[in-house]
């Protein structure tokens, strides 16, 4: 360890080589008194020392909200949106994904979470003048096979979904290519992409959107119901990976979900009462997620010239900076849309 | 001297004549003989305490002061016992007496004069002036006027809060809220106070502070009365706002630990800055513990650190925690994250939480307020009262449910 980069008296360095201690963390986490011991030095020259190691930590000073907001801080606040393609949906999430932390979508089958995510992955090539990071998306699979025909479906209805786009950009796009699918059957396959493939596309910037679809599954299979507490370690794992990629690529991450139906009403501290399913996994999982939306069927349809649909709602659960709000959807074979309530 | 308590006058008469009389300790001694035949009229009570007081400042043992074990036991090892010893050497004298270097000895002497130059360790006080100066300490308004009320203006400065609840239920939003409302200028009943904001989840986004400080400067403009008031608002803008807002992201707990290390250094040279907002504490130390035991130990002294920033700095620390389900034998119930131990560090426990359709902040502990359960919503402008909660609470359309979820809290109470 280099203690000299610290500019420590040289009494205060050499004490602490010869207390041998192995780094920084380490003098971070060992307390006063301790160091005290180990070194045999004063209060004032471990004061001193704490304070060295620290600044070693930090990665910038303070910086004040005024400086995000004119861009002086592109690693804290990059001001960029993952647009889902639609302008409606777009809107009740003001602008899209945040390029930050985790966000969740849940609801039953067939609510139209998986082509929420499919669409997400062909948003995600666009440049940033069309809501997109011009980059391509890693699409986990857990659950079933990739749907690989409703995406070549997705991708020939590009130019009428993204009609504010120049036909020449969405048809110069390559969109396929830059889909790239990883199939992981257990825990173990999925720990090992998320820690050695995946930071090698996103180091490359091949790769700028995760998906994982979904995460209930393995969690739910692989444990007992005692299991809990190995599960909520796992789930921790899983989580913490996630978020270090997020930050490390200011990489949107999105998790798709299940739901569960909520019989017991008595448990509702957590969640508002009108709703009848809440998410899998649990609190353990909820506490990782800064964005929670919720894809419900309705019971109407919905019917366009040629085609019908049994219209959705995309509900915000929770997000630091938006409302609970919801906003009616319809999957058309083009993608995902949004509903006015004038259509 | 400031060593006496101020209430006892009769102390400091005493002591201030010893000071003037002589300088060394067994002449104080002998003053204070002197003083007690002399003062006929004082009480043996009163001399006895004067006597008490004076030991204890110059009786303090050696071993309290805060010096490297090694001089420590070289002064032990001289004989030295108490700091009055030591008063009347030079450094010389010193190092001729006991094992130790200059340097060494140089310390010794000026952490005797000092009284060990440790931090906080400042005059004792009488309750009567505790209270004055708790009088004199402001709170920052949380824009609900009932929770307001309940914490007797709002989340004190000078004290460490933690804000408890689900996700989701508007932990990050009151936090957004204080840092907005801390800034506030005085002529509104404000602090124009900076903040000193701890991301650790990734959930300051800058779209939402931007909403809610816009709601809070348009607040302050339709109340403005005088002219005093229109000049304040003047320089409340948003703009200000945010340049009011110090933002520091922490990705680990080692980070968040290295940054406390920091933060009196930070707090020096920003000495407007009235509010820490750790939001939160639970995530970063909720990850990857094997050592349960560690992690105690290394959240007692953040505690003891948070503490000591929230007095010496007089900031109001606010800090966010996760909830956790505890399983006792068949029952489960919701409590705050990070285990019992951690439960003793804030002042205050605010817990947030869904009732029904309904949010309610619940005040789980305080020194100084009732316990109480106030509704409040998060809108668009932020933190605020509920529209209908004028309304008496007997008046409240009860279901089964809302009597079941109210009776489930008590137990966790």
């Amino acid at each position: 360890m280099d203690w000299d980069q610290l500019q420590l008296g040289p009494r205060i360095t050499a004490a602490v080589r010869r207390a041998e201690l192995k780094s920084f963390r380490d003098v971070l986490c060992a307390t006063g008194l301790d160091l005290q011991r180990l070194t045999g030095l004063s209060h004032s020259d471990i004061q001193q020392l704490l304070i060295a190691a620290a600044a070693t930590f930090r990665r910038r000073p303070p910086v004040t909200a005024l400086q995000l907001q004119r861009g002086e801080c592109r690693s804290l606040e990059s001001g960029l949106r993952l647009s889902v393609g639609c302008p409606v949906l777009d809107q009740l999430l003001r602008g899209g994904l945040h390029v930050g932390g985790i966000t969740e979508l849940a609801g039953e089958s067939g609510a139209g979470k998986t082509q929420l995510a499919l669409q997400l992955c062909l948003s995600v090539q666009y440049p940033a003048q069309h809501g997109g990071l011009s980059s391509g998306a890693l699409y986990i699979c857990t659950e079933d096979s990739f749907p690989i025909k409703r995406l070549q479906q997705l991708i020939s209805g590009q130019s009428s979904l993204r009609s504010d786009v120049p036909p020449t950009l969405t048809s110069s796009l390559q969109f396929s290519d830059h889909v790239y699918i990883e199939h992981a059957a257990d825990l173990d396959s999925l720990h090992l992409c998320l820690s050695r493939r995946a930071p090698l596309l996103l180091a490359q910037g091949l790769v700028r959107l995760l998906v994982v679809d979904s995460v209930a599954a393995l969690f739910r299979s692989e444990f007992q119901a005692d299991d809990w507490l190995e599960r909520n370690k796992q789930l921790l794992t899983f989580s913490s990976r996630l978020h270090h990629l997020s930050w490390e690529f200011t990489t949107p991450v999105l998790c798709i979900n299940q739901v569960t139906d909520v019989f017991n009403q008595s448990d509702n501290s957590l969640v508002p009462s009108s709703s009848s399913v809440s998410p899998a996994l649990g609190l353990a999982w909820a506490n990782q997620v800064m964005v929670r939306l919720l894809m419900r069927r309705l019971q109407a349809t919905i019917y366009r010239s040629n085609e019908s649909s049994t219209l959705r709602r995309l509900e915000v659960v929770f997000a630091p900076h938006l409302a609970r709000d919801g906003q009616a959807a319809a999957v058309w074979r083009e993608g995902v849309r949004g509903v006015l309530n004038s259509d | 001297m400031g060593y006496f308590t101020a209430g006892n006058n009769k102390a400091m008469l005493l002591l201030v004549s010893c000071v003037a009389m002589c300088d060394s300790y067994f002449e104080k001694v002998r003053a204070e003989l002197y003083l007690q035949g002399m003062l006929g009229h004082w009480s043996r009570r009163d001399v006895w305490s004067c006597r008490q007081q004076l030991a204890g400042q110059m009786q303090r043992p050696v071993s309290s002061l805060s010096l490297s074990p090694s001089v420590k036991v070289k002064l032990a090892g001289a004989g030295f016992q108490f700091t009055a010893e030591l008063l009347q050497f030079t450094p010389a004298q010193l190092r001729a007496e006991t094992a130790l270097s200059q340097e060494e000895a140089l310390e010794v002497l000026q952490a005797v004069r000092t009284g060990g130059g440790e931090e906080g360790a400042g005059a004792p006080l009488t309750a009567l002036e505790l209270l004055l100066q708790e009088e004199d300490f402001q709170s920052i308004m949380t824009f609900s006027s009932q929770l307001d009320d309940a914490l007797g203006g709002g989340l004190p400065v000078g004290r460490m809060t933690e804000i408890c609840g689900a996700p989701g239920v508007g932990k990050t939003q009151l936090c957004l809220q204080l840092s907005v409302n801390v800034q506030v200028p005085q002529c509104f009943g404000g602090l124009e106070g900076q903040v000193i904001y701890i991301d650790t989840e990734g959930s300051f986004l800058l779209q939402r502070v931007v909403d809610i400080a816009d709601a809070a400067v348009r607040h302050c403009s339709l109340l403005v009365e005088d002219d005093e008031q229109r000049a304040a608002v003047t320089t409340f803008s948003v703009e200000t706002v945010l340049s009011n807002i110090f933002l520091v992201r922490c990705r680990d707990y080692v980070e968040l630990l290295a940054e406390l290390h920091l933060l009196p250094g930070f707090l020096l040279e920003h000495p407007r800055v009235r509010l820490l907002v750790i939001d939160s504490v639970a995530f970063p130390f909720r990850q990857l513990f094997d050592e349960l035991s560690q992690r105690t130990r290394l959240l007692n002294s953040l505690a003891q650190q948070l503490i000591a920033i929230a007095t010496t700095h007089h900031v109001g620390v606010v800090i966010t925690n996760q909830m956790t389900t505890r399983v006792r034998g068949s029952q489960s119930q919701l409590v705050p994250a990070l285990g019992e131990s951690w439960g003793h560090a804030s002042s205050i426990r605010l817990l947030l939480h869904w009732q029904g359709c309904q949010q309610l902040a619940t005040i789980l502990k305080s020194p100084g307020h009732m316990e109480a359960d106030i509704q409040y919503q998060i809108t668009s402008a932020g933190f605020r009262d509920t529209s209908q909660s004028e309304q008496p609470q007997s008046k409240r359309p009860r279901t089964h449910s809302d009597q079941s979820a109210a009776t489930q809290r008590d137990t966790s109470c």
